[in-house]
């Protein structure tokens, strides 16, 4: 066992994981965040995206105590108050959902893409998503959520 | 997975120390993109982890006079990102900007595709061209070694209780381009099917004044050109010149995979792929002649 400490959507943790564990199922089986999706386990898919120290990552390519120190944002992290974050709204609003396994890791990276850049071109959408995989809705319907999205936030200045 | 300890270096000397007592029975994790779906798939089952992704030492780009160094936990984002790696260096800039997705950028290191060694991996060709040296580190001591010996020379692979610190070259002069083309199977999450990467210059003649090619895929590793460089100096970089020279290199990459079910595949895109890299530069250096004269 090791100790880590970390801080998950805002709240501090102090963790005894098992070396051999992934960020993900320390997400998933230890804080019981099961919002965040695993895939393919290899990198390819995008499922289980979150967001480490301010960038997007594969939570299946970190292991646990590599992100000992680190400031993780989930899913779960996202809305505020009860409230969805404008994101999460245009995706819903636009029917950018549809089986929905894909959902919350494309939502993490949308989010990564415009904390880094706020006013992206659809292709700078697309380019930001494609470490994402959506076998339903074929892309479209996202990258029009996004550019909602993107609308949402500049009025409501989040 | 029989993994024991796990250890965050904080530092060069500990990382080095850890690896001393440890050897063969340690690895050295970084981004982690492909070790640890190696340690899922039980393909390596290592008692020690060491992970250098936190390791400020390790990541870094910084120019010393006529040299760029580049540490070996730097990120690809954080290479694409740097404006150290632009202009003359956009090859380089372009094969980090196609590995994996956004976030295998964000994760993979420079020094993890050095030391990975897949011949796929992006980044090396162009590292080759700049005929870039790494430096090992242990406990023992420290010793430069040429990017493209690394993997033909046995005496130059790293050792078990080494630790890649960081990748050096000399900046290109300012009117030598270095350039980037890959084949992948799809625009993102793509490995390199194979991938070319040239450091030239078109000088007033209009002939190659210099001309560096290396190859990833083409072979067990990535490697330099030469037959191909060597036809190519002196002379004028018209479009029968340019087949001519893909031909050399059809023949050569046709010895080298002999017997791969790629092969015939591999043999009618490499022209392309080729093409793409050489005359991009040749676009550029043209360009750039009629600008200065």
């Amino acid at each position: 066992m090791k100790e880590i400490k970390l801080k998950v959507n805002g709240i501090d943790y102090i963790l005894n994981i098992d070396e051999d564990i992934r960020l993900i199922d320390l997400l998933r089986d230890k804080l019981r965040l099961t919002g965040t999706k695993e895939g393919c386990g290899e990198g390819e898919c995008g499922a289980c995206t979150v967001i480490m120290d301010g960038v997007s990552v594969n939570s299946c390519l970190v292991m646990a105590f590599q992100a000992d120190g680190s400031n993780i944002l989930t899913i779960e992290g996202l809305e505020e108050e009860g409230k969805l974050h404008p994101i999460q709204k245009a995706f819903i609003e636009e029917g950018a959902i549809q089986c929905g396994y894909c959902t919350p890791g494309m939502i993490m990276s949308v989010k990564a893409l415009l904390d880094k850049q706020p006013y992206p071109s659809r292709e700078e959408i697309r380019k930001g998503i494609s470490g994402n995989l959506c076998r339903c809705t074929g892309y479209n319907k996202i990258v029009d959520a996004t550019e909602m999205a993107i609308k949402y936030i500049k009025e409501e200045g989040v | 997975m029989e993994l024991q300890e796990v250890y965050k270096g904080e530092n060069v000397n500990e990382i080095i120390r850890v690896l001393s007592i440890y050897k063969n029975e340690a690895k050295i994790i970084a981004g982690g993109t492909d070790i640890i779906i190696d340690l899922r798939n039980e393909k390596i089952s290592p008692k020690v982890l060491i992970d250098i992704s936190n390791t400020r030492e390790l990541s870094y780009i910084k120019e010393e006079g006529e040299f760029i160094e580049i540490g070996g936990a730097t990120t690809f984002t954080q290479l694409i990102e740097n404006p150290l790696i632009q202009e003359n260096l956009q090859g380089l800039k372009k094969a980090c900007s196609l590995v994996g997705s956004p976030q295998i950028r964000n994760k993979g290191t420079i020094g993890g595709n050095i030391a990975n060694g897949s011949s796929a991996a992006d980044s090396i060709p162009p590292l080759i061209c700049l005929n870039s040296t790494i430096t090992l580190v242990s406990t023992r001591g420290k010793r430069e070694v040429y990017l493209e010996d690394l993997y033909t020379d046995m005496n130059k692979t790293i050792r078990e209780d080494e630790l890649l610190t960081n990748i050096r070259f000399k900046k290109p002069k300012p009117e030598q381009i270095l350039t980037f083309s890959k084949l992948g199977l799809r625009k993102a999450l793509a490995i390199s099917r194979m991938s070319i990467s040239t450091l030239l210059e078109i000088n007033k003649k209009g002939v190659f004044k210099a001309i560096k090619i290396a190859s990833g895929s083409l072979g067990k590793y990535p490697m330099r050109e030469l037959e191909v460089e060597e036809f190519l100096l002196e002379k004028s970089p018209d479009e029968k010149t340019i087949y001519k020279a893909a031909k050399i290199l059809q023949e050569s990459m046709g010895k080298r995979l002999k017997g791969r079910s790629t092969l015939p595949y591999k043999r009618e895109a490499v022209i392309g792929v080729f093409r793409e890299a050489v005359e991009e530069g040749v676009n550029w250096s043209c360009e750039r002649n009629k600008i200065k004269g």
